[in-house]
């Protein structure tokens, strides 16, 4: 009885305890894919918010407080999203950076909207994330809709296609960014082929013979480099030498070690080029002295965590609602150059140009 | 294009059917369903692309490309056979006794073990290997069959004689036929019934393990993941042409390639993973015991 009693007094204490250490520090979430085959941009995002979150902290943290980050893996999978939203919830985070892929964005993004926790998406492409009318939810990156025209416009205007084929991965991502490819595409060039592949299926053989079959001049993939790797290298396999166009899922020197020498030739739309900017540069040295070689999305994370934080010191306020209406209204000097956004909570330029794979490295095509 | 993709599907069903073969000859033998068997498929193709990376940088590939496969196969071999031996013995023999559940749950575990073990040491990301063979082959009434592809079909062929050979011809396959039959019978005859068992685990290993190097070969790519899917594809095979049965997984195997290469390609490759599993449910319905197993009264 009485060892009960006394155990159950110091759990009681122990969480006490934990809950009035809790109140000192500010957790920022960083959700992403840090296992499975995406985990390399889960990974980088992590590292990026990092990178932000270890600057503040040396300047003496925010509001007196020290921050905290809270890792989250998301696995690429929109179920386990929503449960690492929800544990942020439980947390008690004041915002997130993250996620990463579109469908897991968009799953999570009602819970974070609820329990009004900002969120700003490094690299969630997908329309529909800021159109469900959440005053939290942002994103640092462009849309699909807007990558989709501009890939369409270089296919028509620079590679002269009569014949285009156009492969998906189903997911929200993919299959978004293939389809606004086709809106933009279709009243110009014959769409010839229309398919969407299996993710994780190591072999596209028989649907690249399929579609080798129609004679495409160039061909689209919407989807992220595991398998954007595979189908090029397959394509070649099979004797389609076309070059293929894709997305900035793509964009990643591990898509040129999936693929090899295949790799050469591939149009990838991204962003511009920040290496220009003398802030980039100094974000790249940290980076690269903390964790090795920025990924393509870490400069993005570390973006999106800043302004977090500015915001936050600027309204002197932990309180979600305050801090998206501070976002919202306000131009931030991020190390990628100056962001600021619109109603939605998307950026107000997102300038998307076409890089090319030459010799194994990402070329901006001019 | 139905050429093409009959080559295609030939391929990829010889994969399915040597990894299938580990499946059939373990439930055969113990009736259980080895679920590290897809992991043991993985470890394969990691040491395929270890071994022919080292042997790429010594010069070896460039002085004999055949050597160079036949070493990496032998290695892969040794190795998958020692790790399918050591399985059994550390897993699946203490609980042999124990409740049916028991060893699957273990083999469970021992999938969860291997493929966290190579993601460990080996990295989270995809490994690859530049194509050491060239794409185009030998032109068959318009389709084009790749050395690689020609490599898989006559090197799984020929395994599978010989596998049929052994179980039919020697001493030791004749073990194995008694051993599935009546386990305990066999042992009282004299039979070192956990040899036997022992051998079956090498054998069926060895057998992914080679599917492994082809893949690697084939694909050029491997990442600690792949073995759950090519696992569960390959156990479909065996299902489908009746489990226990060694001529059954190899139908299988090739059926299987055959439906996924050809739904996808006339119908669409959306649905890929789909008719598989859509032929294996009406082929249950009409054949339970699978296409070529025996109906049993005791096995549920």
């Amino acid at each position: 009885m009485n060892i009960k009693k006394l155990l159950s007094i110091l759990v009681l204490a122990a969480v006490a305890g934990c809950t009035q250490q809790d109140q000192n520090v500010i957790r920022i979430g960083a959700a992403g894919p840090m296992t499975g085959d995406q985990s390399k941009m889960g990974i980088d995002l992590r590292n990026g918010v990092d990178l932000a979150v270890a600057e503040w902290n040396e300047k003496g943290g925010v509001l007196g407080r020290k921050i905290q980050l809270v890792p989250g893996d998301d696995q690429a999978d929109p179920k386990q999203a929503v449960s690492i939203a929800n544990k942020f919830v439980n947390q008690k985070v004041v915002a997130v950076v993250g996620h990463w892929n579109s469908n897991c964005s968009i799953n999570a993004s009602s819970y974070y909207d609820a329990a009004k926790i900002v969120a700003i998406s490094p690299a969630s492409t997908n329309p529909r994330l800021t159109r469900q009318g959440f005053k939290t939810v942002f994103r640092v990156c462009g849309t699909d809709d807007q990558q989709g025209g501009v890939a369409a416009e270089f296919a028509v205007t620079r590679l002269n296609p009569k014949r285009v084929a156009i492969l998906h991965d189903k997911t929200t991502y993919g299959q978004g960014l293939a389809d606004f490819f086709k809106k933009a595409v279709e009243t110009k060039v014959n769409v010839v082929f229309y398919d969407g592949i299996q993710t994780k299926d190591p072999d596209y053989k028989a649907v690249l013979t399929a579609m080798k079959e129609k004679k495409p001049d160039v061909y689209f993939f919407g989807g992220v480099y595991p398998e954007a790797g595979r189908l090029v290298r397959q394509a070649k396999e099979v004797g389609l030498t076309v070059p293929m166009i894709t997305g900035d899922g793509v964009y990643d020197p591990t898509f040129v070690d999936i693929a090899g020498k295949a790799a050469d030739g591939t149009y990838v739309t991204f962003g511009k080029d920040p290496s220009g900017l003398a802030t980039s540069k100094t974000f790249n040295e940290k980076y690269a002295a903390k964790f090795g070689p920025p990924g393509p999305y870490s400069i993005y994370a570390y973006d999106a965590a800043n302004i977090i934080l500015t915001a936050i010191e600027r309204t002197k306020s932990t309180d979600g609602s305050v801090v998206a209406d501070y976002i919202s209204k306000n131009t931030f000097h991020g190390a990628f150059g100056d962001i600021s956004f619109d109603a939605n909570g998307d950026v107000t330029k997102a300038p998307y140009v076409v890089w090319k794979v030459v010799n194994g490295k990402f070329v901006e095509e001019k | 294009m139905f050429v093409q993709q009959l080559v295609n599907g030939l391929a990829l069903g010889a994969v399915y059917a040597l990894i299938a073969l580990g499946y059939t000859m373990v439930y055969g033998i113990l009736q259980l369903i080895n679920f590290a068997h897809g992991e043991v498929y993985m470890l394969g193709a990691y040491l395929g692309i270890i071994c022919l990376g080292v042997l790429t940088s010594v010069g070896m590939t460039a002085y004999s490309l055949p050597l160079a496969l036949l070493i990496t196969l032998v290695v892969s071999m040794a190795f998958c056979a020692a790790y399918g031996a050591a399985i059994e013995r550390i897993a699946y023999r203490p609980l042999r006794s124990a409740a049916k559940l028991s060893p699957l749950i273990s083999a469970v575990g021992v999938s969860i073990i291997l493929q966290n073990v190579v993601m460990l040491t080996q990295g989270k990301e995809y490994k690859n290997l530049p194509p050491l063979l060239p794409s185009s082959g030998i032109s068959l009434l318009g389709a084009n069959v790749s050395p690689v592809q020609l490599f898989i079909l006559s090197a799984s062929i020929l395994l599978m004689i010989s596998l049929h050979l052994f179980v039919k011809r020697t001493r030791m396959g004749k073990a194995m036929r008694a051993t599935s039959q009546d386990r305990v019978m066999a042992g009282l005859v004299g039979i070192d019934v956990n040899r036997v068992i022992s051998t079956t685990f090498m054998i069926g290993s060895a057998l992914a393990a080679v599917a492994g190097v082809m893949v690697t070969l084939y694909y050029g790519v491997v990442h600690f993941f792949m073995g759950y899917l090519a696992g569960i594809k390959a156990f479909t095979a065996a299902v489908l042409g009746g489990i226990g049965s060694i001529p059954g997984a190899m139908l299988g195997g090739f059926m299987l390639g055959l439906i996924e290469n050809f739904g996808a390609s006339y119908i669409s490759s959306v649905y890929k993973d789909a008719f598989a599993f859509i032929v294996l449910i009406i082929t249950l319905i009409i054949r339970p015991a699978g296409l070529l197993g025996q109906k049993s009264m005791d096995k549920v």
